[in-house]
């Protein structure tokens, strides 16, 4: 217990040293848009997080001339951990659900995500923050695994 | 024991024994593309790197092109080195002269105008949205790059420039202006002097700050969580927002039980904005739809809660956008601030 708590906090400093939290967690992934779609709801599931609902972004985009409509963001997260901490924090709940953003380009996709790590402003205490942690390592593990399925 | 195992695997990412391909797999793929086709990057065939020398590649990995999408990337000396390799796949690296190129600037401007500025801009600005996008309307198919960037000017080499102007880039819309339009050695010498004369010393180059600005703007209502929520659907109409139907802040993670209806989130989006931005970055969708979340606490007293999206967009690195998206940001803070009142 005492060593995975060191772990941890190791891995949070040197995640803060050497991470470059000012971008976006991307991946691109070797297939169609409705492969990785179902790959990523799989792979929420499998890191005990659950889908809550999905966002089409597609109004018109044929129409418009773009060579594909395939654009979805998908909401996620843990119901009691999300609600203790938006109950401590309210000014998480903008950032909450979780959400991943999957697009069609030809005969891949992209995933594309705001690092949850950037919410470490809004929280206090070691504990909170780990929590936070944690949300940036599953998202950033659900993104490369969904990447590595079709490699 | 197993503190010593934990200390040396924590420490192993940060030696690097990957080669080439395994750097520009975890570093480059994203954005350029699985086979270097380009994609929210430009394409990096090796034709097109075949005109920049390894001085141009080491420092555009290192310093990026700042405001156009291309990051910083922090890889030691030995990594960029075997990325280039990797791009180069044996085509041998051209070596430039150094010194710089004398040119008359106001000569190479008039020339400038006559026949790069369709492309690259009035102010050298480059085209309109990302690299090369295969599902997203573009303009044309590769955006021409921003020649007055100082991640670009710090990194080519003036006879690189005069390179590509006289030669043009293969597989590129880039033509060999030398041959189609018979530029001499002087218009090419005057031209490289006008973009030059865009660069900016290292000390006036300085990026947007919005660190300092809250995560969060919150404002506190003067009505009940009904009436809050509702002049805030209407407010967002009044601003030329679609409005959507309104959600609870947990819908769909805590089943019936965690529909807390005191915490309402209120969703819209102006859809023509969307198609612009969308035009501009397809990666858009980190921040969509646009929200507003109202929370009654204990006590009764509403808040409402937006998102500063300005964080968000920084992370694009994409100076358009930014500029373009502040408005539209100070738009839904005026809407908020009307819907409490």
């Amino acid at each position: 217990m005492v060593v995975r708590a060191l772990a941890l906090c190791i891995l949070m400093a040197t995640t803060s040293v050497f991470a470059n939290h000012g971008e976006l967690l991307i991946e691109r992934v070797n297939a169609k848009f409705s492969y990785t779609w179902l790959a990523l709801d799989k792979t929420i599931k499998a890191h005990k997080y659950k889908a809550a609902y999905l966002q089409r972004c597609d109004f018109a985009l044929n129409e418009r001339h773009y060579k594909s409509d395939k654009y979805r963001i998908l909401f996620y997260g843990q119901y009691d951990e999300m609600k203790r901490m938006t109950v401590k924090y309210p000014e998480l709940a903008p950032f909450i659900p979780l959400k991943i953003t999957v697009m069609e380009e030809g005969a891949h996709s992209l995933i594309i995500a705001t690092p949850p790590i950037t919410l470490l402003p809004l929280v206090k205490t070691n504990e909170d923050r780990m929590t936070i942690f944690r949300w940036n390592e599953d998202m950033k593990s659900i993104l490369d695994q969904v990447r590595s399925q079709y490699q | 024991m197993k503190l010593k195992i934990l200390l040396v695997a924590l420490g192993l990412p940060l030696l690097s024994f990957a080669g080439g391909q395994e750097i520009y797999s975890e570093n480059c793929e994203k954005c350029h593309g699985f086979s270097r086709q380009g994609s929210l990057g430009l394409p990096l065939y090796r034709s097109t790197v075949a005109n920049h020398s390894d001085q141009y590649l080491t420092k555009t990995i290192r310093y990026g092109r700042p405001g156009r999408i291309m990051p910083a990337f922090n890889l030691s000396g030995a990594q960029t080195a075997k990325l280039i390799r990797f791009l180069r796949a044996g085509v041998k690296a051209p070596q430039y002269d150094p010194t710089p190129i004398v040119g008359d600037a106001d000569a190479g401007k008039y020339t400038y105008e006559q026949y790069c500025q369709r492309c690259h801009g009035a102010q050298l600005q480059g085209g309109e949205g990302t690299g090369k996008n295969f599902s997203w309307q573009k303009d044309r198919e590769v955006s021409p790059p921003a020649l007055a960037n100082q991640g670009f000017l710090r990194a080519a080499e003036d006879q690189m420039i005069k390179r590509i102007i006289m030669n043009g880039i293969k597989d590129t819309e880039m033509m060999a202006f030398g041959k189609e339009f018979n530029f001499t050695d002087k218009m090419a010498n005057d031209l490289v002097a006008y973009i030059r004369s865009y660069e900016k010393p290292i000390e006036q180059q300085h990026e947007s700050n919005t660190s300092e600005e809250p995560l969060v703007f919150v404002y506190e209502s003067a009505n009940d969580l009904g009436i809050t929520v509702d002049k805030l659907r209407d407010s967002a109409a009044a601003y030329n927002f679609r409005v959507y139907p309104s959600r609870t802040l947990f819908e769909g993670l805590g089943g019936i039980a965690g529909d807390d209806e005191k915490q309402v989130v209120i969703r819209f989006c102006n859809f023509k904005n969307m198609q612009k931005f969308l035009k501009l970055d397809p990666r858009l969708g980190v921040i969509l739809p646009c929200r507003v979340t109202a929370i009654e606490d204990e006590s009764g007293q509403v808040k409402v809660y937006l998102e500063n999206y300005m964080h968000a967009i920084g992370r694009f690195n994409n100076e358009q956008i930014s500029i373009d998206a502040q408005e539209l940001i100070n738009d839904m803070k005026e809407m908020v601030e009307e819907a409490v009142w």
